[in-house]
């Protein structure tokens, strides 16, 4: 037997994951240090929606991120996260996830909003990560908002938001469902294979725009009516050849004259 | 019912598809004049054409005098006469051909020349591109911009962030167009020899497949791979791009970058081997 008993391996990878979570906090507490504006006020939260958060964390996250929040080896550490990106996954119902093996599923909220109120509190007590954003997106450009669209988010949601595949799996989501908060804190902080975007890579007045952008996409102008589900050529297509076709299929049927469909087919041969 | 009543009744038909087709023409060209709305104009040309279609295709079924009718055929045989007269007119031409003279060596001429004129199109596979599938913009010491021309500082991304980016100057060419993405904040290196490479865990790979040429923009961050939107060629960025799946079989050529004592990300060099897709001259 060369494999190694199964419980030695687990608290080898709970150790190590304990060490570079320590390691991750020292890292970014000395970025906080640097006072990049980008973390969550901890000072103006409320100590009590934090103690409620941290009962509801015991009992409904602590199994897998485990009882201080550092993390195990199927769940990521919650130091440093921050308020955006806790309550981007609480509120999509992404988080809690049945299947730490894939990518998190949304669906209906496992928590009322208050009670994602008073987790996002006690996460973002955990220090670091960026605040919930400030989402002003009627103020956003929208022209503006598409040409960083299609530079940016393009690639994996598709033009026209409904989302992608990606590897291994995984996919864009489409974008129809999200809040304008929803698009600008999975923008800020990066969910599953996003990348993320900080406040150096686009502004807020850029997050505003394309929030804007994003929300004219659910019910964005239809020039040749109706939309087919703006997936492409696949559905356009199907409709042309299947009603455009069988439609003209009928058309020939009833052009054609009764006494000829009745003519018994044969050669017409005159010796 | 007698065939009369039942042209009475075609007749009848006709007449209101017709009238049909006129409303829908009104009706258009009301709504043009009123600002126009083109799913509504579409329904009413589709109204008035197939108004008008109905009507001759009634037309043709009830009032037109029905088939089918057959037709002697004639015979298709040449006549002794035909076939003579036929050979008559071919052989006038022979004793011009036997003659062998001046107009047949123009002829030739003439296809000669064209023959060889349709042979300098092929010029048009050129020019030869010489060593520009070689290079790119990037060059010692060039600013790396974003898509909007703004140069990129080493505090740009934060880890996990990927933008596409340019040489300064040179936004939007094709064979220099670059993905930068952030792995972690300390120097990263992707292979032996390049330890200079990636400063503050800034990587830069080339966007264009080496499989097919697409631009490899979707960096799925939790796994750190490119994959490419046309053929699913996906690349490990922290093994130097290295392909994990797909048709691809080079890795992404590595930007050497390094951060100049402004802050500025810069680039050490041109790309150190062709990018893209092979071709026939690459190895030389």
């Amino acid at each position: 037997m060369r494999r190694k008993p199964v419980a030695v391996t687990l608290v080898g990878l709970m150790v190590l994951a304990t060490c570079l979570a320590v390691g991750f906090v020292s890292i970014g507490g000395a970025g906080a240090g640097g006072g990049d504006g980008n973390s969550a006020g901890d000072a103006d939260s409320d100590p009590d929606a934090v103690r409620r958060g941290r009962e509801l964390y015991l009992t409904g996250c602590s199994s897998c991120h485990g009882t201080a929040a550092r993390g195990t080896d199927i769940a990521p550490d919650l130091h440093g996260v921050g308020a955006a990106a806790a309550d981007f996954q609480l509120s999509t119902g992404r988080m809690p996830d049945t299947d730490p093996d894939r990518q998190p599923e949304p669906k209906p909220p496992a928590y009322t909003r208050a009670e994602i109120d008073d987790l996002v509190a006690y996460v973002a007590s955990l220090g670091g990560g960026p605040p919930i954003p400030d989402v002003d997106h009627p103020r956003g450009d929208l022209q503006a908002g598409g040409v960083l669209y299609r530079q940016v988010c393009q690639a994996c949601h598709s033009a026209a938001g409904n989302g992608g595949a990606l590897s291994l799996g995984n996919d864009a989501p489409t974008l129809h469902g999200a809040t304008p908060v929803e698009v600008a804190e999975a923008i800020r902080t990066g969910p599953s294979n996003m990348p993320v975007f900080g406040p150096d890579t686009l502004t807020n007045r850029q997050v505003n725009s394309i929030v804007r952008y994003v929300d004219y996409l659910r019910d964005p102008d239809n020039p040749g009516g109706a939309p087919l589900g703006l997936v492409g050529p696949i559905t356009e297509g199907l409709v042309a050849i299947v009603l455009g076709l069988g439609f003209l299929m009928l058309v020939t049927r009833w052009i054609e004259p009764r006494s000829m469909r009745d003519e018994p087919q044969g050669p017409l041969i005159h010796e | 019912m007698s065939s009369h009543q039942r042209e009475a009744r075609a007749t009848n038909r006709i007449a209101v598809a017709f009238g049909v087709t006129a409303a829908a023409a009104v009706g258009l060209a009301i709504t043009y004049g009123l600002g126009g709305q083109s799913q509504v104009e579409g329904a009413l040309l589709a109204i008035a054409l197939g108004g008008l279609g109905y009507g001759f295709v009634e037309v043709a079924k009830h009032l037109l005098p029905q088939g089918p009718y057959v037709e002697e055929r004639e015979q298709l045989v040449a006549t002794p006469e035909d076939v003579a007269s036929f050979e008559q007119a071919l052989e006038r031409g022979q004793p011009w051909l036997s003659r062998r003279g001046f107009l047949v060596k123009m002829l030739g001429l003439a296809a000669g020349a064209l023959g060889i004129a349709a042979l300098f199109p092929l010029r048009s596979l050129g020019p030869n591109p010489g060593r520009t599938l070689f290079h790119t913009r990037w060059r010692k010491g060039t600013f790396v911009v974003d898509e909007q021309g703004e140069r990129v500082r080493v505090d740009t991304l934060d880890v996990g962030g990927a933008i596409t980016v340019f040489p300064q100057g040179s936004v939007g060419v094709e064979n220099s167009q670059t993905m930068l993405i952030r792995l972690t904040d300390r120097d990263f290196v992707t292979r032996d020899g390049r330890e200079t490479w990636g400063p503050e865990g800034y990587v830069a790979f080339s966007k264009v497949c080496t499989h097919a040429g697409c631009p490899v923009g979707l960096y799925q961050q939790q796994f750190k791979k490119l994959l490419c939107p046309c053929h699913q060629s996906t690349f490990d960025v922290p093994d130097a791009a290295s392909v994990s799946f797909g048709p691809a079989t080079r890795p992404l050529p590595q930007l050497p970058l390094m951060i100049d004592d402004d802050g500025f990300l810069r680039s050490q060099s041109d790309y150190e081997e062709p990018i893209g897709p092979g071709f026939w001259n690459r190895g030389r």
